[in-house]
């Protein structure tokens, strides 16, 4: 029988053992107290003759050491009263235990591989965030990317970069002490935290400065079908002709360089709100002429407002709207200009059919 | 009726009625509840409980060494152990003989 009897000690010393597992996180007081009865139980049970496994006798041992709890009036083990760090250590070590952790702990062996793998880019990067985070926080208009510009310069910033660096390396490479440790970790985040924030706000930045850019170039910057003539202050749309002497000139036709008819866009906007519609000069093939200057508008038939959407009777609209008041250069008296349009010396184009 | 939540309530006065009699250790504590007829009692709960009691100044403890076989860990009862078993019991015959009139009426009423 000396097989089975120390079979039977090694199972009381492994249940022993695994009960004080579970009684980790009590009082010692309590834990060595409830620990000295079971020996004492253990050894009393070991001398019947019952041959049962200790674990069928007196249940698995953490039901028996929750039975012990509750009887002894002391906390469940997952009451967070008295877990302690050790209370926590024995959750994780549940939590490792556990089937589908072990199942998941591959991928999770791979990703710890990783991360350690991939710390020395870390402490690069942080000594890197460091000297940036806050060039980038003092608004002072200098460009602190890729290199910061601490003080607007970005030598110094080389410098303070490469220092960061290496110290933050070294610094990653030490075993430190558990507190500097922790320490450093809650700098990480905080660091990582604000360059989150800092680069939120970069983004924005860059995204109104884009819009801000992009949204002429579309409205205005692009000649289309309905402005076809644009000028740095936007669309043209009608071209004011004056003599020399200040006249004001009518039916003025204007060709490009290339003999093509300039056309401008259609004027949309009126003072006094009325829409209008273009009149434009007909030549006697019937067909309009657009390029004669200035345009010629008359009043929408509709009588709509410039919104084409409220009626806006005839009577309420200007019958004629002055032109802008315009800048004329005087010319030397004896050097006369040429000669007043109107007259060509040379005809290039169709005389308007009026 | 499962008879094990019932005797979560009367553990401790029968722990306590057990060792009035006479001192004894936590395994013959749990032994001389299942010879009176509580066979359902679990050690741990027996343990848990003179730990208890033991704490809350009902019961004191003394070592006995053993030549053959192991130490024994004794409990023993004090007075202020009997006097909670005495307000304990009151309270019991009390509750007892309410629920015993209860089941007798019903059971007369059927």
């Amino acid at each position: 029988m000396s097989a089975p009897s120390l079979s039977r000690t090694r199972q009381a010393q492994d249940y022993l053992a695994a009960v004080e597992h579970e009684l980790a996180d009590l009082p010692a007081d309590d834990r060595s107290a409830l620990l000295e009865d079971l020996a004492m139980h253990l050894d009393a049970l070991a001398g019947e003759e019952d041959e049962r496994d200790i674990a069928v006798r007196l249940g698995p041992p953490s039901s028996y050491a929750a039975e012990l709890r509750t009887a002894a009036g002391l906390p469940a083990r997952s009451s967070g009263g008295a877990a302690s760090a050790s209370g926590l250590r024995e959750r994780i070590d549940g939590l490792i235990a556990s089937a589908s952790f072990q199942r998941a702990l591959p991928a999770l062996r791979e990703i710890g591989r990783l991360v350690v793998e991939l710390r020395p880019a870390w402490w690069v990067l942080r000594g890197y965030l460091l000297v940036l985070v806050p060039c980038l926080l003092v608004n002072d208009g200098v460009r602190d990317v890729p290199v910061p510009a601490p003080l607007g310069s970005d030598e110094l910033g080389f410098v303070l970069v490469l220092a960061a660096v290496a110290a933050s390396v070294f610094l990653g490479r030490r075993k430190l002490p558990r507190p500097v440790g922790v320490l450093v970790v809650v700098l990480g985040v905080v660091l990582v935290g604000v360059s989150i924030g800092v680069a939120q706000r970069e983004l924005d930045q860059a995204t109104y400065d884009h819009f801000a850019a992009s949204q002429p170039t579309s409205a205005a910057e692009v000649p289309t079908e309905r402005y076809p003539l644009l000028s740095r202050y936007g669309p043209v749309t009608d071209v004011l002709p004056f003599s020399a002497d200040g006249t004001p000139l009518r039916d003025v036709l204007l060709f490009d360089q290339d003999g093509r008819p300039l056309k401008v866009g259609f004027q949309e906007w009126w003072a006094d709100n009325c829409a209008r519609v273009l009149d434009q000069p007909v030549a006697d093939d019937g067909v309009a002429v657009p390029n004669a200057y200035p345009q010629s508008y008359v009043l929408d038939p509709a009588g709509v407002d410039i919104g084409r959407s409220n009626p806006r009777p005839a009577d309420s609209c200007a019958a004629e709207l002055p032109r802008p008041g315009v800048p004329l250069p005087t010319f030397p008296a004896d050097e006369a200009p040429a000669p007043v349009a109107g007259e060509p010396t040379e005809p290039i184009a169709p005389a308007p059919g009026d | 009726m499962d008879a094990s939540q019932l005797l979560k309530g009367v553990l401790d006065v029968a722990v306590l009625a057990v060792v009035r009699d006479a001192d004894g250790y936590g395994y013959d504590v749990v032994r001389r509840l299942r010879t009176a007829g509580l066979e359902e009692v679990g050690d741990a709960s027996v343990y848990g409980t003179l730990r208890r009691l033991y704490q809350a100044g009902a019961l004191t403890s003394y070592v006995v060494p053993s030549d053959e076989g192991p130490h024994r860990k004794y409990y023993a009862i004090n007075d202020r152990g009997r006097s909670v078993l005495e307000d304990s019991t009151k309270t019991w015959r009390t509750f007892a003989d309410t629920v015993d009139a209860l089941l007798d009426r019903t059971g007369a009423a059927a």
